[in-house]
């Protein structure tokens, strides 16, 4: 990654550090863990809410920004894949992909405000991971730096890839406990032919019918009370998404009709009820309580340096 | 024999009962190959568990012991993942019952050594079946699936090994029992499972293993594109998936693959005359799917398809898909050895890449037939040739590396669905950094601190670095 001219941003009073390459990234986490300074992983800021893991990371750690770390690395339409930074937003992703008439499955609950780079270090699901897949199958390879302050690679830029161990999965979900990811390289999907949302007022044990019919829903979701009253609906109705062909939506639409009135709306609605349900997180347990989970943290951090707290143990 | 291995062999055979552990040379012999050609390495001793708490008996005797060892489920792996070069042998093929098969939660936990095609025929009877399915799935085993995080046809569009692995159970390599889960949306921690898939047999021993089941599609279709040229069905493959349509697979087999399968038993009918053909298979909802297969029809005839035919009756879709799944049976005419390749390039490369491949197999004198797929970019280059004939052998071999050079230098990966193990164990360094590969090194080290599961695979040992300086762990 080409380096800028200057050190890294630094702003406000908790000398936040963002750093404008990875380098320099590098640079902040070597010095760190020679001052044993924790670090706290910041992007957008999303995941700072109170009841998230973030809540739990030391109060001393000092912020560290991705926010400068930001755009494509690569993008090659055809091949239906595309690397970049960590700090890019998930819609500015959206509207990248959206120019080839493509788009990243992701589509986190919580809306599109976040970052990619926290999106899948939280493994944060949305409405479509049960149809498109969740983040640990979205990645295809990524780049993180290490509580060492090495930078690391893993897996690759193409679809299918078994090359060595597989640290993609290991740094999906670790909560940036293990290293700070600096880009990801995600699957991308054509957007389909036809994609209709409708408001289905039905009985709520509908919902495991729906998802077990002969054609597959994209996505089917109760509606909570605060999605129900942005959508101005009933609370409990369902809202549902097929996509594909106009026979296969058809069809899907008639098998709906059966189950109850249905109220079509904008593919935006699921921005909406995305948006008013921010994922949970039990914040009760230690991740680290098991051995294997406590060498593994010890090699990729042996200082423990990185959002320390984050997974529940104590300090 | 040393008294050692005698000693440690008189031990497993008080937990498997003395038949199942094998000391002898010739006994032993069936065990020194694996599905990569040019390679012998004998084992140690063999040992084959018959059960969940044999299983783990072993594995803390040889932690007791402190003896190496290799896991091997039917040995049909492709890149010597299960040799055991004088290391203790693990066979699974005794743990090969389906525990149990959930048509609800639509899911079935199974011992290691059950071989893939028999946990679709047991789902069958529910309407479901295991989607991951390797050319080989008529003999390799689960636990060798996991093990390699193993790929198919249909994994285009079902997703590969790793997307429908739930759950299993490890025995670490000291002994420790440990569940492993996909994540829990809502819960923190590693996910152990993702890490777990996949490596190759160097983290631990899987003792059950609990799979996704999938429901039967409703209809499928088969077609069969013939091209004259290689570059017009690789443009087909990039069109129809831009396009958004995700078949089931989409596979391409080459000039050289359709000669061989055509003059076998396994004749399919596929043109003698084609540069290429590709077999693309949709299914799903019998809605909409003609649809589908009208789309298909038109990428393929636009890239230059002369004919496309369609298959919908299971008989003459079985036909289309035998040249296919034969294939490497069917090589086995045209010369005694086959190297079977695996790489992955982006998919938009593919026509590049098969004509740089054409032209390194013109250049070292080898013949190369490609059946692939073409959906994934995961090239399958295989090459005939007389393993007894050492020249011939270099010249497959150096033809090998610089294949595998191209798919890097084009963006690529070394392997696919093969796994590293021993065959591409040298490219390693051509893929990743030094920093890369002592990242690795280091999460084989906490599964495995002692490196006592499948030494000396995936990671070359002179990349790990706290190995090399820590003199401790080299005894």
């Amino acid at each position: 990654m080409d380096g800028h001219a200057g050190g890294p941003v630094m702003t406000g009073t908790s000398s936040l550090a963002a750093p404008r390459s990875v380098a320099e990234l590098a640079d902040i986490v070597r010095d760190a863990r020679a001052a044993v300074q924790r670090l706290r992983v910041v992007a957008g800021g999303t995941w700072s809410d109170a009841g998230t893991p973030a809540s739990r990371i030391r109060a001393d750690a000092t912020p560290v920004s991705l926010r400068e770390l930001r755009g494509v690395v690569a993008y090659v339409p055809g091949d239906l894949t595309l690397t970049v930074r960590a700090g890019t937003t998930l819609a500015e992703l959206d509207a990248i992909c959206a120019e080839h008439n493509q788009w990243c499955t992701l589509t986190p609950w919580g809306g599109n405000h976040g970052t990619v780079g926290a999106t899948f270090a939280t493994a944060t699901n949305g409405p479509l991971a049960r149809a498109l897949g969740r983040p640990r199958d979205i990645a295809l390879g990524l780049e993180f730096v290490d509580g060492l302050a090495t930078t690391v690679r893993g897996g690759g830029r193409v679809v299918k890839n078994v090359a060595g161990f597989d640290l993609t999965r290991l740094l999906v979900g670790s909560f940036g406990a293990l290293g700070v990811i600096t880009e990801v390289t995600v699957r991308l999907r054509a957007r389909p032919a036809v994609d209709r949302t409708w408001i289905v007022a039905c009985e709520p044990g509908a919902a495991a019918d729906i998802r077990r019919g002969a054609i597959t829903p994209l996505a089917v979701e109760p509606l909570s009370a605060a999605s129900a009253a942005a959508l101005n609906a009933e609370v409990g109705a369902l809202l549902v998404r097929f996509a594909g062909n106009a026979a296969l939506v058809s069809a899907a639409e008639r098998m709906l009709r059966a189950l109850g009135s249905l109220t079509e709306c904008e593919a935006s609605a699921w921005s909406l009820v995305r948006e008013t349900n921010a994922p949970v997180r039990s914040i009760e347990q230690d991740a680290l309580a098991l051995p294997l989970a406590r060498r593994i943290k010890e090699r990729f951090d042996p200082a423990a340096i990185l959002n320390p707290g984050v997974l529940g143990e104590s300090a | 024999m040393d008294s050692n291995t005698r000693i440690l062999a008189d031990r497993l055979a008080n937990i498997v009962g003395p038949r199942h552990v094998k000391t002898g040379a010739s006994e032993l012999l069936v065990y020194e190959n694996d599905g990569l050609p040019g390679y012998h390495k004998r084992p140690r001793l063999f040992v084959a568990p018959g059960n969940r708490e044999e299983a783990i008996a072993v594995v803390q005797a040889l932690a007791a012991a402190n003896a190496p060892w290799v896991a091997r489920g039917a040995g049909t792996g492709l890149s010597g993942g299960s040799l055991a070069d004088g290391v203790v042998m693990i066979g699974m093929q005794r743990m090969r019952r389906i525990l149990a098969i959930d048509p609800e939660a639509r899911s079935a936990t199974v011992e290691p050594g059950v071989v893939n095609v028999s946990l679709t025929k047991a789902a069958t009877p529910f309407g479901l079946h295991y989607a991951p399915d390797p050319s080989s799935q008529a003999a390799c085993t689960i636990g060798g699936n996991v093990a390699e995080n193993a790929g198919g046809p249909h994994c285009l569009k079902y997703g590969v090994t790793l997307n429908h692995v739930l759950a299993a159970t490890v025995v670490l390599p000291d002994g420790e029992l440990l569940e492993l889960r996909t994540p829990d949306a809502d819960a923190v921690g590693f996910d152990l499972l993702g890490a777990f898939v996949g490596s190759e047999g160097c983290f631990g021993l899987a003792v059950d293993i609990t799979v996704r089941l999938t429901p039967n599609p409703e209809r499928i279709c088969t077609m069969l594109a013939d091209f004259t040229t290689v570059d017009g069905a690789a443009d087909a493959v990039s069109t129809i998936i831009a396009a958004g349509i995700v078949p089931a697979a989409l596979e391409l087999v080459d000039a050289g693959t359709i000669a061989a399968v055509e003059a076998s038993i396994y004749a399919a009918g596929y043109p003698t005359d084609a540069a290429a053909c590709l077999l693309v298979e949709v299914d799903g909802p019998a809605a909409g799917l003609d649809d589908d297969v009208a789309e298909i029809t038109r990428h393929c005839t636009a890239a230059g398809a002369r004919s496309v035919k369609t298959a919908t009756d299971a008989a003459a879709r079985a036909k289309l898909w035998q040249g296919r799944k034969k294939a490497f049976g069917a090589m086995g005419r045209v010369a005694p050895t086959l190297a079977v390749q695996d790489a992955v390039v982006p998919r938009t490369r593919l026509a590049p890449v098969l004509r740089e491949v054409a032209r390194i197999a013109e250049k070292h004198g080898i013949r190369v037939c490609n059946v692939f797929h073409a959906g994934d970019g995961n090239l399958h280059p295989n090459i005939p040739y007389n393993g007894h004939d050492s020249a011939e052998a270099a010249r497959v071999h150096a033809a090998c590396d610089e294949i595998m050079a191209a798919c890097i230098a084009e963006g690529g990966s070394i392997t696919g669905e093969h796994g590293v193990g021993l065959d591409k164990l040298p490219y390693m360094e051509d893929l990743f950094t030094p920093d890369s590969l002592d990242a690795m090194c280091r999460l084989r080290d906490a599964w495995d601190p002692a490196r006592r599961a499948n030494p000396g695979k995936v990671v070359p040992v002179h990349r790990c670095r706290e190995w090399m300086a820590t003199p401790a762990a080299r005894s």
